[in-house]
Protein backbone atom coordinates (compact mmCIF):
# COMPACT_ATOMS: atom_id res chain seq x y z
CA UNK A 1 0.00 0.00 0.00
CA UNK A 2 2.69 2.31 0.37
CA UNK A 3 5.07 1.59 -2.33
CA UNK A 4 4.55 3.74 -5.84
CA UNK A 5 5.18 0.44 -7.85
CA UNK A 6 5.97 -2.62 -5.79
CA UNK A 7 6.81 -4.52 -8.52
CA UNK A 8 9.47 -2.54 -9.48
CA UNK A 9 11.58 -2.75 -6.03
CA UNK A 10 10.57 -6.45 -5.86
CA UNK A 11 12.29 -7.18 -9.54
CA UNK A 12 15.13 -5.09 -8.37
CA UNK A 13 16.07 -7.61 -4.93
CA UNK A 14 15.77 -10.44 -7.20
CA UNK A 15 17.95 -9.25 -9.63
CA UNK A 16 20.60 -8.39 -6.63
CA UNK A 17 20.37 -11.73 -4.93
CA UNK A 18 20.93 -13.43 -8.45
CA UNK A 19 23.70 -11.41 -8.95
CA UNK A 20 24.93 -12.37 -5.30
CA UNK A 21 24.71 -16.01 -6.38
CA UNK A 22 26.99 -15.68 -9.01
CA UNK A 23 29.46 -13.59 -6.84
CA UNK A 24 29.59 -15.84 -4.78
CA UNK A 25 30.76 -18.11 -7.65
CA UNK A 26 33.84 -15.74 -7.98
CA UNK A 27 32.02 -14.28 -11.34
CA UNK A 28 33.50 -10.69 -11.53
CA UNK A 29 31.21 -9.44 -14.41
CA UNK A 30 28.21 -9.87 -11.80
CA UNK A 31 30.37 -8.00 -9.12
CA UNK A 32 30.75 -5.72 -11.64
CA UNK A 33 27.13 -5.64 -11.71
CA UNK A 34 26.11 -5.40 -8.62
CA UNK A 35 28.35 -2.58 -8.32
CA UNK A 36 26.87 -0.26 -11.15
CA UNK A 37 23.13 -1.30 -9.51
CA UNK A 38 24.37 -0.39 -5.56
CA UNK A 39 27.31 1.55 -5.19
CA UNK A 40 25.55 5.22 -5.33
CA UNK A 41 22.82 4.09 -2.84
CA UNK A 42 25.80 2.03 -0.98
CA UNK A 43 28.69 5.05 -1.33
CA UNK A 44 25.93 7.41 0.27
CA UNK A 45 25.43 5.16 3.38
CA UNK A 46 29.38 5.08 3.46
CA UNK A 47 29.96 9.00 3.51
CA UNK A 48 26.43 9.08 6.17
CA UNK A 49 28.95 6.89 8.27
CA UNK A 50 32.11 8.62 7.95
CA UNK A 51 30.83 12.20 7.07
CA UNK A 52 33.79 12.78 4.72
CA UNK A 53 34.01 11.39 0.97
CA UNK A 54 37.80 10.45 0.33
CA UNK A 55 37.58 8.28 3.75
CA UNK A 56 33.54 7.00 2.50
CA UNK A 57 35.84 5.66 -0.95
CA UNK A 58 37.83 3.50 1.44
CA UNK A 59 34.85 2.34 2.96
CA UNK A 60 33.34 1.60 -0.44
CA UNK A 61 36.11 -0.57 -1.50
CA UNK A 62 36.36 -2.31 2.04
CA UNK A 63 33.39 -3.02 1.38
CA UNK A 64 32.69 -4.29 -1.75
CA UNK A 65 36.08 -6.63 -1.55
CA UNK A 66 34.13 -7.84 1.55
CA UNK A 67 30.63 -8.93 -0.46
CA UNK A 68 33.04 -10.37 -3.14
CA UNK A 69 34.54 -12.70 -0.23
CA UNK A 70 31.17 -13.66 1.64
CA UNK A 71 28.42 -13.13 -0.56
CA UNK A 72 27.88 -16.88 -0.25
CA UNK A 73 26.41 -15.79 3.02
CA UNK A 74 23.94 -13.53 1.44
CA UNK A 75 21.73 -16.66 1.71
CA UNK A 76 21.72 -17.48 4.83
CA UNK A 77 19.77 -14.18 5.81
CA UNK A 78 16.39 -12.96 5.19
CA UNK A 79 17.56 -9.39 5.24
CA UNK A 80 16.51 -7.40 1.40
CA UNK A 81 19.80 -7.82 -0.56
CA UNK A 82 20.70 -3.97 -0.57
CA UNK A 83 19.97 -3.68 3.29
CA UNK A 84 22.11 -6.83 3.72
CA UNK A 85 25.10 -4.77 1.48
CA UNK A 86 24.59 -1.69 3.18
CA UNK A 87 24.93 -3.10 6.68
CA UNK A 88 28.20 -4.18 5.48
CA UNK A 89 29.40 -0.68 4.29
CA UNK A 90 27.93 0.81 7.80
CA UNK A 91 30.33 -1.75 9.86
CA UNK A 92 33.25 -1.21 7.49
CA UNK A 93 32.39 2.13 8.15
CA UNK A 94 32.08 1.86 11.93
CA UNK A 95 35.35 0.03 11.72
CA UNK A 96 36.82 3.02 10.28
CA UNK A 97 36.33 5.50 12.52
CA UNK A 98 37.14 3.58 15.51
CA UNK A 99 40.40 3.09 13.99
CA UNK A 100 40.84 6.53 13.09
CA UNK A 101 39.60 7.93 16.18
CA UNK A 102 42.35 6.24 18.41
CA UNK A 103 45.06 7.53 16.05
CA UNK A 104 43.59 11.31 15.90
CA UNK A 105 41.50 13.11 18.47
CA UNK A 106 41.29 16.25 16.20
CA UNK A 107 39.46 13.63 13.79
CA UNK A 108 36.20 13.13 16.18
CA UNK A 109 35.97 17.00 16.93
CA UNK A 110 35.49 17.26 12.96
CA UNK A 111 32.94 15.00 12.68
CA UNK A 112 30.80 16.31 15.80
CA UNK A 113 30.50 19.97 14.28
CA UNK A 114 28.95 18.22 10.76
CA UNK A 115 26.90 16.56 13.51
CA UNK A 116 25.87 19.24 15.58
CA UNK A 117 24.94 21.35 12.18
CA UNK A 118 22.71 18.52 11.07
CA UNK A 119 20.44 18.57 14.24
CA UNK A 120 20.89 22.36 15.39
CA UNK A 121 19.41 23.23 11.65
CA UNK A 122 16.57 21.21 12.12
CA UNK A 123 16.16 20.70 8.28
CA UNK A 124 15.51 16.84 7.73
CA UNK A 125 18.07 14.35 6.37
CA UNK A 126 16.85 14.05 3.40
CA UNK A 127 15.89 9.98 2.98
CA UNK A 128 15.83 8.22 -0.33
CA UNK A 129 13.36 5.27 -0.80
CA UNK A 130 14.58 4.92 -4.89
CA UNK A 131 15.65 1.58 -4.84
CA UNK A 132 14.24 0.74 -1.02
CA UNK A 133 13.17 -2.60 -0.29
CA UNK A 134 9.49 -2.83 0.92
CA UNK A 135 10.33 -3.43 4.56
CA UNK A 136 12.52 0.03 4.17
CA UNK A 137 9.66 1.89 2.70
CA UNK A 138 7.39 0.97 5.83
CA UNK A 139 10.28 2.28 7.97
CA UNK A 140 10.77 5.29 5.75
CA UNK A 141 6.81 6.14 5.89
CA UNK A 142 7.13 5.70 9.81
CA UNK A 143 10.16 7.80 10.62
CA UNK A 144 8.56 9.99 8.25
CA UNK A 145 5.79 10.78 11.05
CA UNK A 146 8.92 11.46 13.97
CA UNK A 147 10.56 14.97 14.68
CA UNK A 148 13.09 15.84 12.62
CA UNK A 149 15.24 16.01 15.62
CA UNK A 150 14.11 12.19 16.61
CA UNK A 151 14.93 11.05 14.23
CA UNK A 152 18.09 11.77 13.35
CA UNK A 153 19.30 10.45 16.39
CA UNK A 154 17.55 7.68 15.84
CA UNK A 155 18.70 6.88 12.21
CA UNK A 156 22.91 8.38 13.73
CA UNK A 157 22.35 5.99 16.50
CA UNK A 158 22.09 3.23 13.84
CA UNK A 159 24.39 4.18 11.12
CA UNK A 160 26.93 5.08 13.58
CA UNK A 161 26.48 2.75 16.40
CA UNK A 162 26.98 4.75 19.32
CA UNK A 163 25.50 4.73 22.48
CA UNK A 164 23.45 7.57 24.85
CA UNK A 165 26.63 9.03 26.00
CA UNK A 166 28.51 9.00 22.77
CA UNK A 167 25.51 10.67 21.43
CA UNK A 168 25.12 13.39 23.76
CA UNK A 169 28.64 14.51 23.42
CA UNK A 170 28.99 14.45 19.63
CA UNK A 171 25.61 16.25 20.19
CA UNK A 172 26.41 18.50 22.46
CA UNK A 173 23.30 17.52 24.30
CA UNK A 174 22.41 17.04 27.63
CA UNK A 175 22.48 12.76 28.41
CA UNK A 176 19.02 13.17 29.44
CA UNK A 177 17.73 14.95 26.31
CA UNK A 178 19.20 12.06 23.92
CA UNK A 179 17.57 9.58 25.89
CA UNK A 180 14.34 11.05 25.94
CA UNK A 181 14.51 11.69 22.17
CA UNK A 182 15.26 8.11 21.33
CA UNK A 183 12.78 6.54 23.67
CA UNK A 184 9.87 8.92 21.93
CA UNK A 185 11.42 7.93 19.00
CA UNK A 186 11.45 4.17 19.37
CA UNK A 187 7.92 4.51 21.02
CA UNK A 188 6.39 5.96 17.91
CA UNK A 189 8.15 3.96 15.52
CA UNK A 190 6.81 0.99 17.62
CA UNK A 191 3.56 2.05 17.25
CA UNK A 192 3.75 2.84 13.45
CA UNK A 193 5.82 -0.44 12.61
CA UNK A 194 2.87 -2.77 14.64
CA UNK A 195 0.97 -1.80 11.56
CA UNK A 196 3.05 -3.34 8.91
CA UNK A 197 3.05 -7.28 8.43
CA UNK B 1 8.74 -8.38 36.94
CA UNK B 2 7.76 -10.56 34.47
CA UNK B 3 9.24 -8.91 31.40
CA UNK B 4 8.20 -11.17 28.82
CA UNK B 5 4.17 -10.86 30.25
CA UNK B 6 4.97 -6.58 29.41
CA UNK B 7 4.38 -6.55 25.72
CA UNK B 8 5.09 -2.71 25.40
CA UNK B 9 8.28 -3.59 27.62
CA UNK B 10 9.36 -5.78 25.50
CA UNK B 11 8.86 -4.52 22.39
CA UNK B 12 10.71 -1.69 23.81
CA UNK B 13 13.60 -3.45 24.66
CA UNK B 14 13.71 -5.23 21.72
CA UNK B 15 14.28 -2.04 19.63
CA UNK B 16 16.69 -0.44 21.83
CA UNK B 17 18.48 -3.65 21.20
CA UNK B 18 18.46 -3.44 17.76
CA UNK B 19 19.06 0.15 17.63
CA UNK B 20 22.59 -0.50 19.85
CA UNK B 21 21.76 2.00 22.48
CA UNK B 22 21.32 -0.60 25.09
CA UNK B 23 24.29 -1.58 26.08
CA UNK B 24 26.67 -2.89 28.96
CA UNK B 25 24.70 -4.88 31.55
CA UNK B 26 21.44 -4.32 30.48
CA UNK B 27 22.44 -5.84 26.70
CA UNK B 28 24.07 -8.93 28.01
CA UNK B 29 20.44 -9.41 30.10
CA UNK B 30 18.25 -9.03 27.16
CA UNK B 31 20.69 -11.70 25.48
CA UNK B 32 20.57 -14.13 27.90
CA UNK B 33 16.55 -13.77 28.00
CA UNK B 34 16.10 -14.14 24.33
CA UNK B 35 18.17 -16.92 24.32
CA UNK B 36 15.48 -18.55 26.21
CA UNK B 37 12.54 -16.99 25.26
CA UNK B 38 11.39 -17.45 21.71
CA UNK B 39 9.06 -14.34 21.84
CA UNK B 40 11.53 -11.99 22.97
CA UNK B 41 14.00 -13.32 20.31
CA UNK B 42 11.81 -12.98 17.77
CA UNK B 43 10.86 -9.70 18.66
CA UNK B 44 14.86 -8.72 18.71
CA UNK B 45 15.32 -10.26 15.08
CA UNK B 46 12.24 -8.54 13.69
CA UNK B 47 13.42 -4.93 15.04
CA UNK B 48 17.23 -5.98 13.79
CA UNK B 49 15.52 -6.35 10.38
CA UNK B 50 13.48 -3.68 10.50
CA UNK B 51 16.04 -1.47 11.62
CA UNK B 52 18.38 -2.50 8.82
CA UNK B 53 16.74 -0.75 6.56
CA UNK B 54 17.61 3.04 8.27
CA UNK B 55 20.62 1.92 5.87
CA UNK B 56 18.42 1.50 2.65
CA UNK B 57 17.36 4.90 3.15
CA UNK B 58 20.53 7.07 2.67
CA UNK B 59 20.48 9.22 0.09
CA UNK B 60 22.29 8.46 -2.90
CA UNK B 61 25.87 10.04 -3.99
CA UNK B 62 27.57 8.68 -7.35
CA UNK B 63 31.38 7.65 -5.83
CA UNK B 64 34.35 8.32 -8.08
CA UNK B 65 34.96 6.08 -11.24
CA UNK B 66 38.57 5.33 -9.50
CA UNK B 67 36.68 3.43 -6.81
CA UNK B 68 35.52 0.54 -8.89
CA UNK B 69 39.25 0.32 -10.31
CA UNK B 70 40.59 0.39 -6.76
CA UNK B 71 37.80 -2.58 -6.11
CA UNK B 72 38.77 -4.70 -9.35
CA UNK B 73 42.78 -4.80 -9.14
CA UNK B 74 42.00 -6.15 -5.24
CA UNK B 75 39.56 -8.40 -6.50
CA UNK B 76 42.14 -10.21 -9.08
CA UNK B 77 44.88 -10.03 -6.59
CA UNK B 78 42.86 -11.90 -3.93
CA UNK B 79 41.84 -14.48 -7.19
CA UNK B 80 45.21 -15.11 -7.96
CA UNK B 81 45.71 -15.78 -4.52
CA UNK B 82 43.17 -17.74 -3.90
CA UNK B 83 44.29 -19.60 -7.29
CA UNK B 84 48.18 -20.21 -6.15
CA UNK B 85 46.87 -21.46 -2.93
CA UNK B 86 44.20 -24.11 -4.50
CA UNK B 87 47.36 -25.02 -6.60
CA UNK B 88 49.28 -25.45 -3.81
CA UNK B 89 47.10 -27.76 -1.78
CA UNK B 90 46.61 -29.65 -5.09
CA UNK B 91 49.86 -30.00 -5.24
CA UNK B 92 50.45 -31.40 -1.66
CA UNK B 93 48.80 -34.87 -2.64
CA UNK B 94 51.19 -34.97 -6.43
CA UNK B 95 54.64 -37.24 -6.50
CA UNK B 96 57.49 -35.22 -7.78
CA UNK B 97 58.38 -34.68 -10.94
CA UNK B 98 61.29 -37.29 -11.11
CA UNK B 99 60.00 -38.80 -14.34
CA UNK B 100 59.54 -36.14 -16.04
CA UNK B 101 63.50 -34.88 -15.40
CA UNK B 102 64.57 -38.00 -15.97
CA UNK B 103 66.84 -37.98 -18.96
CA UNK B 104 66.67 -41.24 -20.82
CA UNK B 105 62.81 -40.71 -21.96
CA UNK B 106 63.14 -37.31 -23.71
CA UNK B 107 67.01 -38.30 -25.15
CA UNK B 108 66.13 -39.28 -28.84
CA UNK B 109 63.28 -37.89 -29.27
CA UNK B 110 62.23 -36.17 -32.91
CA UNK B 111 61.43 -32.85 -33.72
CA UNK B 112 58.27 -31.80 -35.27
CA UNK B 113 55.75 -34.49 -34.62
CA UNK B 114 56.79 -34.87 -31.24
CA UNK B 115 55.82 -31.19 -30.94
CA UNK B 116 52.67 -31.84 -32.71
CA UNK B 117 52.21 -34.39 -29.90
CA UNK B 118 53.36 -32.43 -26.42
CA UNK B 119 51.12 -29.85 -28.00
CA UNK B 120 48.38 -32.12 -28.27
CA UNK B 121 48.83 -33.59 -24.89
CA UNK B 122 48.49 -30.54 -23.16
CA UNK B 123 45.74 -28.60 -25.26
CA UNK B 124 43.36 -31.11 -23.94
CA UNK B 125 44.17 -30.92 -20.26
CA UNK B 126 42.27 -28.73 -17.79
CA UNK B 127 43.69 -26.12 -15.44
CA UNK B 128 45.33 -27.73 -12.36
CA UNK B 129 46.28 -30.88 -14.00
CA UNK B 130 48.05 -32.88 -11.78
CA UNK B 131 51.80 -33.72 -12.56
CA UNK B 132 50.44 -37.23 -12.25
CA UNK B 133 47.54 -37.68 -15.13
CA UNK B 134 50.29 -35.71 -17.23
CA UNK B 135 52.75 -38.23 -16.96
CA UNK B 136 50.03 -41.09 -17.71
CA UNK B 137 49.08 -39.14 -20.70
CA UNK B 138 52.66 -38.31 -21.88
CA UNK B 139 53.00 -41.80 -21.57
CA UNK B 140 51.11 -42.79 -23.79
CA UNK B 141 52.89 -40.47 -26.61
CA UNK B 142 56.60 -41.97 -25.66
CA UNK B 143 56.58 -44.31 -28.92
CA UNK B 144 55.70 -41.21 -30.73
CA UNK B 145 58.11 -39.30 -28.81
CA UNK B 146 60.94 -41.95 -29.69
CA UNK B 147 60.72 -41.32 -32.82
CA UNK B 148 60.80 -37.78 -33.45
CA UNK B 149 64.86 -37.24 -32.58
CA UNK B 150 64.61 -32.96 -33.44
CA UNK B 151 63.22 -31.89 -30.22
CA UNK B 152 66.54 -30.81 -28.76
CA UNK B 153 65.51 -29.50 -25.24
CA UNK B 154 62.15 -29.88 -22.95
CA UNK B 155 61.80 -28.15 -19.27
CA UNK B 156 58.64 -28.47 -17.05
CA UNK B 157 58.55 -25.56 -14.96
CA UNK B 158 56.85 -25.47 -11.36
CA UNK B 159 56.14 -23.74 -8.79
CA UNK B 160 57.32 -24.42 -5.51
CA UNK B 161 55.10 -27.02 -4.69
CA UNK B 162 55.97 -29.26 -7.68
CA UNK B 163 52.64 -28.61 -9.59
CA UNK B 164 53.71 -28.10 -13.32
CA UNK B 165 52.53 -24.89 -14.38
CA UNK B 166 54.55 -24.21 -17.79
CA UNK B 167 55.50 -26.63 -20.50
CA UNK B 168 58.84 -25.45 -22.63
CA UNK B 169 60.42 -27.55 -25.35
CA UNK B 170 62.60 -26.09 -28.05
CA UNK B 171 63.09 -26.81 -31.86
CA UNK B 172 66.66 -25.60 -33.47
CA UNK B 173 64.86 -26.21 -37.11
CA UNK B 174 62.51 -23.08 -36.23
CA UNK B 175 64.53 -21.82 -33.49
CA UNK B 176 61.60 -21.05 -31.60
CA UNK B 177 60.61 -22.13 -27.71
CA UNK B 178 57.20 -23.17 -27.16
CA UNK B 179 55.55 -22.25 -24.17
CA UNK B 180 52.07 -24.13 -23.10
CA UNK B 181 50.54 -22.99 -20.18
CA UNK B 182 49.49 -26.07 -17.95
CA UNK B 183 48.62 -24.57 -14.80
CA UNK B 184 45.57 -22.98 -13.75
CA UNK B 185 48.02 -19.22 -12.75
CA UNK B 186 46.84 -16.05 -14.75
CA UNK B 187 48.86 -13.09 -14.25
CA UNK B 188 46.95 -9.93 -13.58
CA UNK B 189 46.21 -7.44 -16.40
CA UNK B 190 49.12 -5.17 -15.24
CA UNK B 191 51.32 -7.51 -14.90
CA UNK B 192 53.43 -10.27 -17.46
CA UNK B 193 55.63 -13.57 -17.34
CA UNK B 194 59.26 -13.37 -18.38
CA UNK B 195 61.51 -16.07 -19.44
CA UNK B 196 65.07 -16.43 -17.97
CA UNK B 197 68.07 -18.75 -18.76
CA UNK B 198 70.05 -19.55 -15.31
CA UNK B 199 73.34 -20.47 -16.80
CA UNK B 200 75.84 -21.61 -14.50
CA UNK B 201 78.57 -18.68 -12.91
CA UNK B 202 76.27 -15.75 -14.84
CA UNK B 203 73.20 -13.94 -14.06
CA UNK B 204 69.57 -14.87 -15.51
CA UNK B 205 69.50 -13.94 -19.46
CA UNK B 206 66.07 -12.96 -20.34
CA UNK B 207 64.63 -15.40 -22.87
CA UNK B 208 61.46 -12.99 -23.41
CA UNK B 209 58.17 -11.83 -22.43
CA UNK B 210 55.15 -13.99 -22.14
CA UNK B 211 52.01 -13.23 -23.64
CA UNK B 212 48.11 -14.02 -22.40
CA UNK B 213 48.00 -17.21 -25.02
CA UNK B 214 47.80 -20.42 -23.79
CA UNK B 215 50.24 -21.11 -26.06
CA UNK B 216 53.55 -18.76 -26.34
CA UNK B 217 55.98 -18.88 -29.32
CA UNK B 218 59.80 -17.26 -27.88
CA UNK B 219 62.39 -17.08 -31.05
CA UNK B 220 65.52 -18.45 -29.45
CA UNK B 221 68.87 -19.67 -30.71
CA UNK B 222 70.40 -22.61 -29.77
CA UNK B 223 72.81 -20.48 -28.03
CA UNK B 224 70.45 -19.27 -26.02
CA UNK B 225 69.85 -23.03 -23.95
CA UNK B 226 72.55 -24.82 -24.57
CA UNK B 227 74.59 -25.47 -21.73
CA UNK B 228 71.24 -23.69 -19.46
CA UNK B 229 70.72 -26.05 -16.94
CA UNK B 230 67.79 -24.48 -15.45
CA UNK B 231 64.26 -22.12 -16.56
CA UNK B 232 63.10 -19.85 -14.31
CA UNK B 233 59.88 -17.98 -14.73
CA UNK B 234 59.23 -14.11 -12.77
CA UNK B 235 56.62 -12.21 -12.40
CA UNK B 236 57.31 -8.85 -14.01
CA UNK B 237 55.50 -5.41 -14.99
CA UNK B 238 53.43 -5.16 -18.02
CA UNK B 239 55.68 -5.72 -20.53
CA UNK B 240 59.14 -7.12 -18.56
CA UNK B 241 62.12 -5.76 -16.96
CA UNK B 242 64.05 -3.24 -19.47
CA UNK B 243 66.61 -4.64 -21.53
CA UNK B 244 69.54 -5.54 -19.78
CA UNK B 245 68.65 -5.49 -16.37
CA UNK B 246 67.49 -9.09 -14.31
CA UNK B 247 64.18 -10.05 -12.77
CA UNK B 248 62.86 -7.73 -11.02
CA UNK B 249 59.54 -9.45 -9.24
CA UNK B 250 59.09 -12.52 -7.41
CA UNK B 251 60.34 -16.14 -9.50
CA UNK B 252 57.48 -18.34 -9.75
CA UNK B 253 57.99 -21.29 -11.71
CA UNK B 254 61.25 -23.23 -11.91
CA UNK B 255 62.52 -26.25 -13.67
CA UNK B 256 65.55 -27.96 -15.53
CA UNK B 257 66.12 -27.98 -18.79
CA UNK B 258 67.02 -31.38 -20.67
CA UNK B 259 68.71 -32.08 -23.64
CA UNK B 260 67.04 -34.81 -25.11
CA UNK B 261 70.01 -35.16 -27.98
CA UNK B 262 73.31 -36.15 -26.05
Amino acid sequence: MLSMNPEKSHSLDIQLITLLDRVALADEVALRELYELSSSKLYGVAVRVVTNREWAEDVLQEAFLNIWRIAGDYKATLSPPMAWMALIVRSRGVDFLRRRNSDRADAVQELDDVISDTVAGNSPNPMDITQASEQAKALHACLSKLDNKQREVVSLAYMRDLSHAELAEQLKLPLGTVKTWIRRGLEQLRGCMSRFA
Amino acid sequence: MNLTKNVSLMEQLAASYALGTLRGGARRRFEALARNNAALRTAALLWQSRMSSVAELQPQIAPSPAVWKRIENLVNADKQAAALKAARVQAASVPAVGWWTSLGLWRGATAASALMAVVAVVTGMSAGTRVDQLTAQVTQLSGKLAATPEIQYVAVLADDKSSASMLVTFDPKTNKLVLKRVGDFKEQADKSLQLWALPPGAGPKSLGVLGNDAVIRLSATDRDVREVPTLAISLEPKGGVPVGSGPSGPVLFKGALIKTVP
